[in-house]
């Protein structure tokens, strides 16, 4: 193990920026010099790394609070208005393709869990759906009813976080309190369901892995006869605050030809105008038996996509109003062999999460493990639109763009 | 199903396609070779009668004899995913054209096909290394990269290890296992 660092491109004192008097320039500081230590890979890199008059680097990250993960980010400022973005990304990465590749197929569900730590059982329904597909499975109606009601009720507690980190992102610290009073009850619930607060690891092929019980169910009755009128009250605290209103109003404008261009999906392609939700253009699931809409909005900027998320937490509670006035007995898992062995062949499965399009795109090879599992992220495609987003705009609106676009590094990095 | 799609697709790229349409569950899948991948997602996108203004992923594979790159396309115009593998990528030196010209957005997917398999999308303004160490030489998601630690165990290990000693004499010796689909 050798502990040499490659030799740095620009050494103690002669950074580009070390000439500017206006500029101070720590010398002695070595962990991320924003240039980094080797030459340019690719004409992209070498023009970004190459300064112009008056334009400097700023590096953000890994460890920085509105970065929501660790995520570098190095910025080209002129002055200061915003000119370039390079985010770095890997600082996160587990290999979790390869990892699930080594596992047979009911381990990779709690290898998938940890990719969006914020909303997990989307993150677990994808393959689940995928490898349904593969095996040609029927799952009990049940246990689809279950699915939908504890996704949705996971939906409103990623909702209601990303709009108290939205607003803490843009320097309020009160409204993520009052987010995580009803995200503290919504895993409470589904504790009470899956046994985690967290990694719920609930979900599993051809079904669910336990039934409704008496806990979550008294939870989930107390909890909706107040939740109307306590997320009306917690959206009233922020969307008549005229100074979130002021500073997200009119970031980041998007119109939908763009977003569709750099494949967004989600609430932030919603934002622009275009109904895309794969819950009603490709049904799953009991979907097609629900009733709910699909809030847009036109203006395609960062309140816009603020705003559309708190309508989607409406219809999540209309969507969940209905699963408990349906919701059928009958068994919770379809009969499967402990050991599963799927005919070759590939599947696509792809599920609306809270951030957008989540896919699965699995290969089965007859054995036990799956072939190849490429695990698809909205995430990861919104943060790289955010360098288009960007130029423009002032440093201090960056995190009011990149907030509003809720990336979670979890499963940017995979 | 949507025997209609497989109809329209059939009609317009009889010409490019290798082997014949396959449809499964909700998904039509094409294969086509890597030469024609930028012209066939154009006519997808733009044609009126296609229409597949969303590029839902891309993915690469390493069937153990070759590589693929893999694209997901949904349209308004029919009930189904669309599935076009750009099959046959030699090992040693793949190379697909990008289809950033069409998505802008699918940029990042392509570097990060290039840094798990090694894929080249000729076009692609910044193909470099997005997760992995920029001083790195191999391709993680590649079917000769083995994982050294006990990962790589499962409770079927012991099943796959009779099959392999009953597989083909012929089957290159450097991939554990190959796609028989």
């Amino acid at each position: 193990m050798t502990t040499e660092t490659p030799p740095r491109r620009f050494p103690v004192g002669t950074h580009p920026s070390a000439d500017d008097p206006r500029i101070l320039v720590h010398d002695d500081y070595e962990a991320f010099e924003p240039v980094p230590p080797y030459p340019p890979r690719t004409e992209r890199e070498a023009e970004f790394y190459t300064l112009g008059e008056g334009e400097l680097l700023l590096n953000v990250g890994p460890q920085h609070p509105s970065t929501h993960g660790v995520l570098r980010v190095v910025l080209k400022l002129e002055g200061e208005r915003v000119v370039d973005i390079d985010p770095v990304l890997g600082y996160l990465h587990r290999g979790v393709e390869k990892l699930c590749e080594n596992a047979d197929y009911h381990q990779t569900i709690s290898q998938v869990d940890p990719l969006e730590y914020i909303s997990s059982l989307f993150c677990e329904w994808t393959p689940v759906l995928a490898y349904e597909k593969l095996l040609d499975v029927e799952v009990p109606r049940r246990a689809e009813y279950i699915r939908v009601l504890s996704a949705e009720l996971n939906r409103i507690a990623s909702h209601a976080l990303f709009m108290g980190w939205f607003a803490l992102d843009l320097g309020g610290l009160t409204p993520i309190l009052y987010s995580f009073i009803e995200r503290d009850e919504i895993v409470e619930m589904l504790a009470a369901l899956t046994g985690q607060r967290m990694l719920f690891n609930y979900f599993r092929i051809g079904g669910v892995n336990g039934d409704l019980n008496h806990e979550f169910m008294s939870r989930l009755g107390d909890w909706m006869s107040r939740a109307t009128t306590q997320i009306e009250a917690n959206i009233g605290l922020l969307n008549e605050n005229e100074i979130l209103v002021r500073r997200a109003a009119g970031m980041g404008v998007m119109d939908a030809e763009t977003a569709l261009r750099w494949c967004m999906t989600g609430p932030n392609l919603r934002a622009t105008g275009v109904p895309y939700d794969i819950r009603r253009a490709h049904p799953y699931s009991v979907y097609p038996e629900l009733e709910f809409d699909i809030p847009t909005k036109t203006e395609g900027d960062s309140l816009a996509r603020y705003l559309l998320r708190a309508e989607e937490i409406k219809q999540s509670l209309r969507i969940i109003d209905q699963c408990l006035e349906r919701m059928p007995d009958g068994p919770i898992m379809a009969k499967l062999p402990r050991l599963l062995r799927p005919r070759p062949g590939r599947a696509w499965a792809a599920i609306e999460g809270p951030r957008g399009l989540y896919g699965v795109y699995a290969i089965s090879d007859g054995t036990d493990q799956p072939f190849r599992l490429k695990i698809h992220d909205p995430s990861f495609l919104h943060l790289g639109a955010v360098g288009m987003l960007l130029p423009g705009n002032l440093l201090a609106d960056t995190m009011a763009i990149m907030a509003s676009l809720d990336p979670v590094m979890g499963g940017v990095d995979k | 199903m949507d025997r209609a799609l497989k109809r329209r697709l059939e009609s317009r790229f009889e010409p490019v396609l290798r082997g014949p349409i396959r449809q499964r569950h909700d998904q039509t899948e094409i294969r086509i070779g890597p030469g024609d991948v930028s012209e066939v997602l154009r006519t997808l996108h733009d044609e009126p009668e296609f229409d597949f203004k969303v590029l839902a992923d891309l993915a690469g594979v390493d069937t153990g004899r070759e590589m693929q790159a893999v694209y997901h396309l949904w349209s308004a115009t029919t009930s189904d995913w669309l599935r076009v593998i750009a099959e046959g990528l030699p090992r040693e030196d793949p190379r697909v054209p990008s289809v950033t010209f069409l998505w802008p957005g699918a940029e990042w997917m392509e570097r990060e096909t290039y840094d798990m398999f090694g894929i080249i999308f000729e076009g692609n303004r910044d193909l470099r290394r997005i997760y992995m160490p920029p001083d790195y030489t191999s391709f993680p998601l590649r079917k000769d990269f083995y994982l050294p630690d006990d990962s790589a165990r499962s409770p079927g290990a012991g099943v796959r290890h009779v099959e392999r000693t009953h597989s083909p004499a012929g089957a290159p010796a450097d991939v554990r296992r190959e796609v028989r689909s």
